[in-house]
């Protein structure tokens, strides 16, 4: 049946609305070819519609298959872009490598720009009173205290603090942290909150 | 430490004290998270806040680390950074989800010097757009048959559902909001100060963006 | 709103504090607090109590409203009103789970309080119940709610304006086919709509 397999595409996407998939390059070129026939079919046929009525309805149906097909790619394509956005906020600028691989090339280009975009945004602000720039993806929470304790998860390494001071997290240590210094390590999985 | 010197805000000479700028970007901020679409910036207080904080900042480092004042202001100023990263982020949120109708409002209004966007969130929103474009052209449009490779703008547009229902509180006494009915008998309410309502968001939206009302 | 951002909202609060240590006046940018005396009462917002009672550098003074037979009058004039009645705090829910939370020792009677606090909460999330039926069994186009506070707005999202948005979609649908000729009114039940909870 036509536009049959950009539903099963929209389907496996939502298995998983919080999660992102492997792009499904297969499957995109499967419709796109689809799509090609049908158009095909449609312009061999559409100067035989002026006698054959029956003919016409083809056309249609087809039509309609090839509109659908357009608007439910342009739909799985919107809604990866909108998980991929999540994974800016999360991951800041540079994604890790096994979540990179789940993008299609294309996907990861609009991911720069995205990222780019947002950079030269959030540098723009509090330009006039000298701040240069404010990062949107911390303060994600109101604060509860400055200090929390945390848990390291992975051998991670050095990690400066904004008042210079430098500390070895390493797998299993506990350390007593700046709230606002480690959100983005406990959102990357590499610290555990446990206060 | 002498955070409570007074500000005065470039545009109009008016003297406002940093309690008060903190109190509109509050609420500004609870407007924006609670409305479904975008609200006028506010981006005189966001700046003069964060000259606070930047002054406050510059004063706590020369404090001991583990001074109890430093402590307090240093949360303080965390308590207010959330406020501004949450209301920019809001308010980037609903740019990029809704940006086709923002952008071609925004454009209209930018002739009157009525724009909603700061200059740097206008830019954001283009370019954001343009990039979806781009995208779905590479991805999809550009290798779709001939006659259906257009981006069209009208039905890729996603509108903000200004029929919603929202929690309200009044600032100050508003007679005569009229609630539309579907069969043609408009019903008048008055909104007398201090009151609170639950109501669509058409009607309201106004006073919402003047600050009459408050939503909760 | 999510309820820690309620909470955030409701930690602004002013209350006050007994500290144990001496320091001057303080200028913060929500307002200048202090001079802060040792042993002497004097205002914060709560915020500010929390860390300093989490820093054992003050006791906190409860609010006058919590107060057993403060609390145990409230209960019963919101058993017999049919409306809701004036919380004497506009944020008594957040004032409560924080201060018995983190100072239960510093107010007395903590854990009645507690049970009462939690009784009045629940009469009024019982008769909120009430109202939302009654609300949209009226049409649901518009409710008033005085003397509800934020948290409790709160409860009742998204269920309370999303079902409203979705009686207005189906009102607006059945208009868009009701054939010109049909008598208008039979669809006005809904009228007129308003309904006080």
């Amino acid at each position: 049946m036509f536009a049959e397999k950009v539903i099963e595409l929209l389907k496996e996407t939502e298995r998983n609305p919080e999660t992102i998939d492997q792009f499904n390059d297969e499957k995109i070129r499967q419709i796109l070819e689809e799509m090609q026939l049908l158009f095909k079919m449609n312009m061999n046929d559409a100067n035989a519609t002026m006698d054959n009525k029956a003919l016409w309805t083809t056309v249609q149906v087809r039509h309609s298959a090839l509109e659908r097909n357009k608007r439910c790619l342009l739909a799985y394509l919107y809604n990866r872009m909108n998980k991929i956005k999540t994974l800016r906020w999360e991951f800041g600028s540079v994604l890790p490598l096994d979540v990179r691989e789940l993008l299609a090339d294309e996907e990861y280009d609009w991911f720069t720009k995205y990222s780019s975009n947002l950079a030269t945004y959030m540098r723009s602000l509090g330009q006039d009173t000298g701040y240069n720039g404010i990062d949107l993806t911390e303060n994600l929470k109101p604060p509860k205290s400055l200090y929390i304790e945390v848990l390291c998860v992975l051998d991670y390494g050095k990690l400066e603090l904004e008042d210079g001071d430098v500390i070895m997290l390493k797998k299993n240590s506990r350390h007593f942290l700046p709230t606002t210094e480690c959100q983005t390590l406990i959102r990357q999985g590499i610290l555990k909150q446990i206060t | 430490m002498d955070s409570n010197e007074d500000i005065y805000l470039s545009d109009n000479e008016e003297e406002i004290t940093a309690e008060i700028v903190l109190k509109t970007l509050q609420s500004a901020w609870q407007n924006e998270r609670l409305a479904p679409e975008i609200l006028p910036h506010r981006s005189d207080m966001v700046e003069c806040m964060l000259g606070q904080l930047q002054h406050m900042e510059r004063n706590i480092s020369k404090l001991p680390k583990t001074d109890l004042r430093a402590s307090i202001h240093k949360m303080e100023i965390s308590r207010i950074k959330f406020i501004i990263c949450n209301y920019l982020k809001i308010r980037l949120n609903k740019i990029e989800k809704y940006c086709i109708p923002i952008i071609k409002d925004e454009r209209q209004r930018t002739d009157s010097g009525t724009n909603y966007l700061t200059p740097s969130e206008y830019k954001y929103a283009q370019e954001y757009l343009l990039n979806m474009e781009n995208h779905m052209k590479n991805v999809i449009l550009n290798k779709v048959p001939g006659n259906m490779q257009s981006f069209d703008m009208n039905k890729m547009a996603e509108h903000p559902n200004l029929q919603t229902h929202v929690f309200l509180k009044a600032h100050e006494t508003v007679n005569g909001v009229v609630l539309e009915d579907l069969v043609g008998e408009d019903e008048e309410i008055d909104l007398e100060e201090g009151s609170q309502h639950i109501l669509q968001y058409k009607p309201i939206a106004d006073l919402v963006k003047n600050g009459k009302v408050q939503l909760v | 709103m999510d309820p820690y951002e309620i909470e955030f909202i409701g930690e602004n609060r002013i209350i006050s504090i007994i500290p144990n240590f001496t320091y001057d006046k303080i200028y913060l940018i929500c307002g200048e607090f202090g001079p802060f005396r040792a042993g002497l009462p004097m205002n914060v917002p709560l915020w500010l109590a929390l860390m300093l009672k989490q820093k054992q550098k003050c006791r906190i003074v409860p609010p006058d409203w919590m107060d057993m037979d403060a609390l145990e009058n409230i209960k019963e004039e919101e058993k017999r009103s049919r409306f809701f009645t004036k919380m004497p705090n506009e944020h008594y829910m957040v004032e409560a789970k924080l201060i018995l939370g983190a100072a239960s020792e510093d107010v007395p009677n903590a854990s009645e309080i507690k049970t009462v606090i939690k009784d009045i909460w629940d009469i009024r999330m019982s008769k909120l119940r009430t109202s939302m039926d009654a609300l949209m069994k009226s049409g649901g186009g518009y409710g008033r709610l005085d003397h509800l506070t934020m948290m409790e707005i709160n409860s009742v999202k998204p269920l309370l304006p999303a079902a409203m948005d979705s009686l207005l979609r189906i009102q607006m649908k059945s208009k868009k086919t009701t054939p010109a000729n049909l008598n208008v009114s039979s669809f006005s039940q809904s009228g007129g709509s308003s309904q006080n909870i």
